[in-house]
């Protein structure tokens, strides 16, 4: 009985032992962690413009590129070609009527909306 | 306008051109006037004797409805002969782009004359068929033309 208690006590004392060693050894690596990070933070921040009233606040979420406009062709022009394209196709099919083959019906106009 | 010439008179002798002219009205449409809307009921048809039509269909650009031109018919063409094939209604619009005279002859009376004369029916009508006819083969071969490009664009 006295050999079975003094094994438990062995065993208590030992475990508790190698807690205070594994908390000891790890404690150090996560200050070093929180200590870098902290670093970093600091420096993202010192390298933020200095804002009125928002010295300290996040970094904002980068905002999204700007959609890519397509330069609007004035409606007038568009209209234009439009007319331009329809007296070319109209023509070119005027032109299949008195010569139906595969090779007039397909002809290539100077339309600017076909190319 | 030679009468003889004329889309809808050709094959009526003068005698007969003149007849039939005389039963339509004169009427001046200065640049940009509407002959008639699309989607209209269609009553007459227009014989142009000088200026230009230009027939024109909505389509939309840029978010906004425009006419477009699909065509122009300008001295002895006709337009508007939804007048004289059912189901009697425009299916383009008409807009005078010069000062436009043009003879409107009405279905009714056109009708009622191909009756007494039916020599003159058959060949207004023969040449009716030829008009919509033709417009009918163009647009086959533009929509056709088209397609080739919607299966190059698809299918390169």
């Amino acid at each position: 009985m006295e050999m079975f208690l003094m094994a438990v006590c062995m065993t208590i004392f030992g475990v508790a032992v190698s807690a205070m060693a594994f908390g000891a050894a790890t404690s150090d690596v996560r200050e070093q962690q929180a200590a870098t990070l902290d670093s970093k933070v600091d420096e993202a921040l010192a390298s933020m413009p200095e804002r009125f009233f928002a010295r300290d606040t996040a970094p904002a979420i980068a905002a999204p590129p700007p959609a890519v406009t397509v330069p609007s062709v004035p409606i007038e022009v568009l209209l234009a070609q439009i007319e331009r394209h329809v007296r070319l196709e109209h023509a070119a099919a005027e032109s299949f009527l008195f010569d139906p083959t595969a090779e007039s019906l397909h002809s290539r106009t100077t339309s600017p909306l076909v190319h | 306008m030679n009468t003889l010439q004329a889309d809808l008179l050709k094959g009526l002798t003068e005698a007969q051109s003149a007849e039939l002219l005389a039963l339509g009205v004169r009427r001046q449409y200065p640049t940009g006037a509407e002959l008639f809307p699309l989607g209209a009921a269609a009553h007459s048809v227009f014989m142009i004797e000088r200026g230009r039509v230009a027939l024109t269909l909505p389509i939309q650009v840029q978010g906004r409805e425009q006419d477009v031109m699909v065509e122009e018919r300008d001295g002895g063409q006709v337009v508007g002969w939804s007048g004289l094939i059912p189901p009697h209604r425009f299916t383009l619009k008409a807009t005078a782009q010069l000062q436009t005279d043009a003879i409107v002859l009405e279905r009714e009376v056109l009708l009622s004359h191909f009756e007494k004369h039916p020599e003159v029916g058959y060949l207004v009508t023969r040449n009716v068929a030829s008009v919509t006819g033709q417009r009918l083969q163009i647009f086959q071969a533009m929509w056709l033309r088209e397609m080739q490009r919607v299966i190059e664009l698809r299918c390169p």
